[in-house]
């Protein structure tokens, strides 16, 4: 653009005003410190508007091709009617490039038929920060000094602008770290409220275990590896009268019973050292002074491999203790009392059975000798009631043996026997009074039965006192058939079943269990310790015996043995 | 003891026994024939009933416990059908109430088992009134 000459004195003016302009804009830096780009760009906008006179300027920040962007603008006075801004950003579009052409033009009839002169410049290196656009219709604009000015003005506003993101980005930087750090504070307090209240609980829980250990109605206590005492329950202290000084370490060893410490010293340097639980019973003495039985009991506790401590109880079996004593004398009383009952069992069932054979010896004899004294002597007749005599005589002698054999009580040796063979002769034995009973016996043997191992005297004991049971519980029975059946089946494969069911009263659901007791009987005679004892029988044969209701009327009482393999 | 049929021939009385004992049934009838009775022997109540040879029964000797009908059952069930035969109850039972019991029902005679040949003829001229 040519420069027309001018009189020095307006050259003079023109370039104190340049100055001065310059100067102006070289300090606004110092006004935009601590303002975002909107007042940087707003600052510059006016400045230069009053500065150089234009008829409008204009500013977008941000690349013109990115998505964010600001525009800007101050429109003149001399702008009549004043344009739309959306006008001028349109028509300026073209010039916000940096293409080196269009940075100072002229555009005719820009606006409302007058030429407007538009200088472009860039904000930063390669206006990635924004344009700017002045425009003035003044005929001589842009002169070279206000050039000199816009351009920097347009250096400082990127300079200014670059600060201002860089501010911004850090109070942005800020503001995160503050909402970090709160978040991070926050998450403190809640972490430090809930180990506070995880330790209330466990305080709580402490307080109910301790509680618990001090309820529970048993002794309880705590040892170290090596023995002496750590802590003892409320029971202990309560029972024995004595301090927790007066029990701690080896003190509670004065509670005992002298006759019983020893020993229990033993078990207890034995256990110390094997490291394995233990029991034993002992006395220890109540506040009162009375001596009780109590049942000792510890178990080493471990952690990772190593003893740790030893927990115990001690509980007091007093009344079972005595119970068990009384129990045990019974027993005795009873094992007696069982031998002396089978005796007169054996007189009574010999007597029974002899019976038969006497007297058809007596009457045969009788009827001999007065065939002997007829006229004549009847020989023939003579000779056969001999020979029945001597018949019945043998019968008589066999009956004797046998039962003599069934309640002797030989030492026990166990054998191999026939469990079919020796029900049978139990019933051969039985069945005259069973027929003189009514009663119809059904045996049902199964073949192949396995060998049983046992006294087969003894468990033919059991068998005779089962089957008369039987019968027994038919006698009042008038309604039905009194049936017996009398059952032989392999057990599984692991022994004998024998069963005996009949079509008697039964018993109730009260009397199952009693029914194996000693002494307990319906009979109005009688003892009733047959099944008790019969129990006992069968289990030293390591069997069983039981009872159960039958879905009809009356009760099946079964055995069953292990095999004579099964040893 | 013998009596006199309507031809003058001498006749045996007839008597039954009555019990599911073998032996007894065996032994009996030898020694009632040396006494100078006939016999006929029953195993058991129902038998004896079903035989049809009640009426020429001129006693019953008896055992009291059986299987089914008992002696008491087969002396009621006599009663009832009208038949006036005498019993002699033979037991082995030495209860002392079974003992009263019999007799209170009208027994002739009753003999604990093992009983003698003179004790048994003594019940028996009793009960056919010879003594």
């Amino acid at each position: 653009m040519a420069v027309q000459p001018e009189s020095s004195i307006e050259e003079i003016r023109r370039l104190r005003r340049c100055i001065n302009d310059l100067v102006s804009v070289l300090a606004l830096p110092a006004i935009w410190t601590g303002g975002g780009p909107s007042h940087v760009v707003g600052n510059l906008l006016d400045a230069l508007m009053s500065m150089l006179n234009l008829d409008f300027i204009y500013a977008r920040l941000g690349n013109s091709r990115g998505s964010e962007h600001a525009e800007m603008m101050r429109i003149g006075p001399t702008l009549e009617p004043k344009p739309q801004p959306q006008e001028i950003s349109e028509r300026l579009r073209p010039w916000l490039t940096d293409d080196p052409q269009k940075i100072s033009s002229v555009v005719s009839n820009f606006f409302d038929g007058r030429d407007i002169a538009l200088v472009s410049l860039q904000l930063g290196l390669h206006g990635e920060i924004g344009h700017l656009v002045a425009g003035s219709g003044r005929p001589g604009f842009p002169e070279q000094t206000e050039r000199l000015v816009l351009n920097v003005a347009a250096n400082q506003a990127a300079i200014g602008l670059h600060e201002a993101n860089v501010l911004r980005e850090l109070d942005q930087r800020v503001a995160q770290r503050t909402v970090e750090l709160t978040s991070a504070n926050e998450q403190l307090h809640e972490a430090r409220a809930a180990l506070e209240k995880a330790f209330g609980e466990i305080q709580r829980s402490e307080a109910k275990l301790r509680q618990v250990i001090d309820a529970i109605p048993t002794i309880a206590w705590c040892n170290l590896p090596d023995g002496p005492n750590e802590f003892l329950n409320k029971s202990w202290h309560e029972y024995t009268g004595l301090s927790p000084e007066e029990s701690d370490g080896w003190g509670w060893q004065v509670a005992f019973h002298p006759d019983d410490l020893p020993p229990l010293m033993t078990k207890w340097q034995e256990m110390l050292m094997t490291i394995e639980p233990g029991e034993i019973e002992a006395r220890i003495r109540r506040h009162d002074g009375v001596y009780r039985w109590f049942l000792i009991r510890a178990e080493p506790f471990l952690e990772e491999g190593k003893l740790v401590r030893w927990y115990g109880t001690s509980t007091d079996i007093d009344d079972r203790k005595r119970a068990e004593d009384a129990l045990n004398k019974a027993r005795a009383e009873l094992a007696h009392v069982a031998q002396v009952t089978t005796l007169s069992t054996l007189t009574a069932s010999i007597a029974h059975e002899v019976n038969q054979p006497l007297s058809g010896i007596v009457t045969n004899a009788s009827t001999c000798l007065r065939m002997l004294d007829a006229h004549p002597p009847n020989l023939e007749g003579a000779r056969e009631t001999a020979r029945r005599t001597i018949r019945d005589g043998n019968r008589a002698s066999e009956v004797v043996t046998r039962l003599r054999g069934l309640f002797s009580r030989k030492n026990t040796a166990f054998e191999p026997f026939d469990l079919n063979e020796a029900v049978e002769e139990v019933i051969a034995l039985l069945l005259s009074e069973l027929q003189r009973n009514s009663v119809v016996l059904r045996p049902d043997l199964a073949a192949d039965l396995p060998a049983v191992l046992g006294d087969r005297i003894q468990v033919q004991q059991v068998i005779l006192n089962l089957i008369r049971n039987g019968s027994d519980a038919m006698s009042a029975i008038d309604d039905r058939p009194r049936e017996l059946l009398i059952k032989t089946e392999s057990d599984e494969g692991s022994g004998v079943r024998l069963s005996v069911k009949d079509t008697g009263v039964g018993f109730d659901l009260q009397s199952e269990e009693r029914l194996f007791e000693t002494f307990y009987t319906t009979k109005g005679d009688g003892m009733g310790i047959g099944l008790s004892v019969s129990r006992s029988i069968i289990e030293s044969h390591r069997g069983r015996l039981w009872a159960v209701r039958n879905e009809g009327p009356g009760a099946t009482f079964l055995l069953s043995i292990p095999c004579g393999t099964d040893t | 003891m013998k009596s006199l049929d309507e031809g003058g021939a001498i006749q045996r009385p007839l008597v039954a026994v009555v019990d599911d004992d073998e032996s007894v049934r065996e032994s009996l009838p030898d020694l009632l024939g040396e006494f100078g009775f006939n016999s006929k022997v029953f195993s058991s109540a129902e038998e004896f009933l079903a035989s049809d040879t009640v009426s020429q029964m001129r006693c019953l000797v008896l055992d009291i416990a059986m299987p089914g009908m008992t002696g008491f059952d087969l002396q009621q069930e006599l009663k009832i059908r009208g038949h006036k035969l005498p019993v002699i109850f033979i037991t082995a039972q030495k209860d002392e109430t079974v003992r009263r019991r019999a007799l209170d029902r009208g027994a002739v005679g009753f003999l604990l088992k093992p009983f003698s040949d003179t004790a048994l003829l003594r019940a028996l001229n009793t009960a056919l009134g010879l003594d």
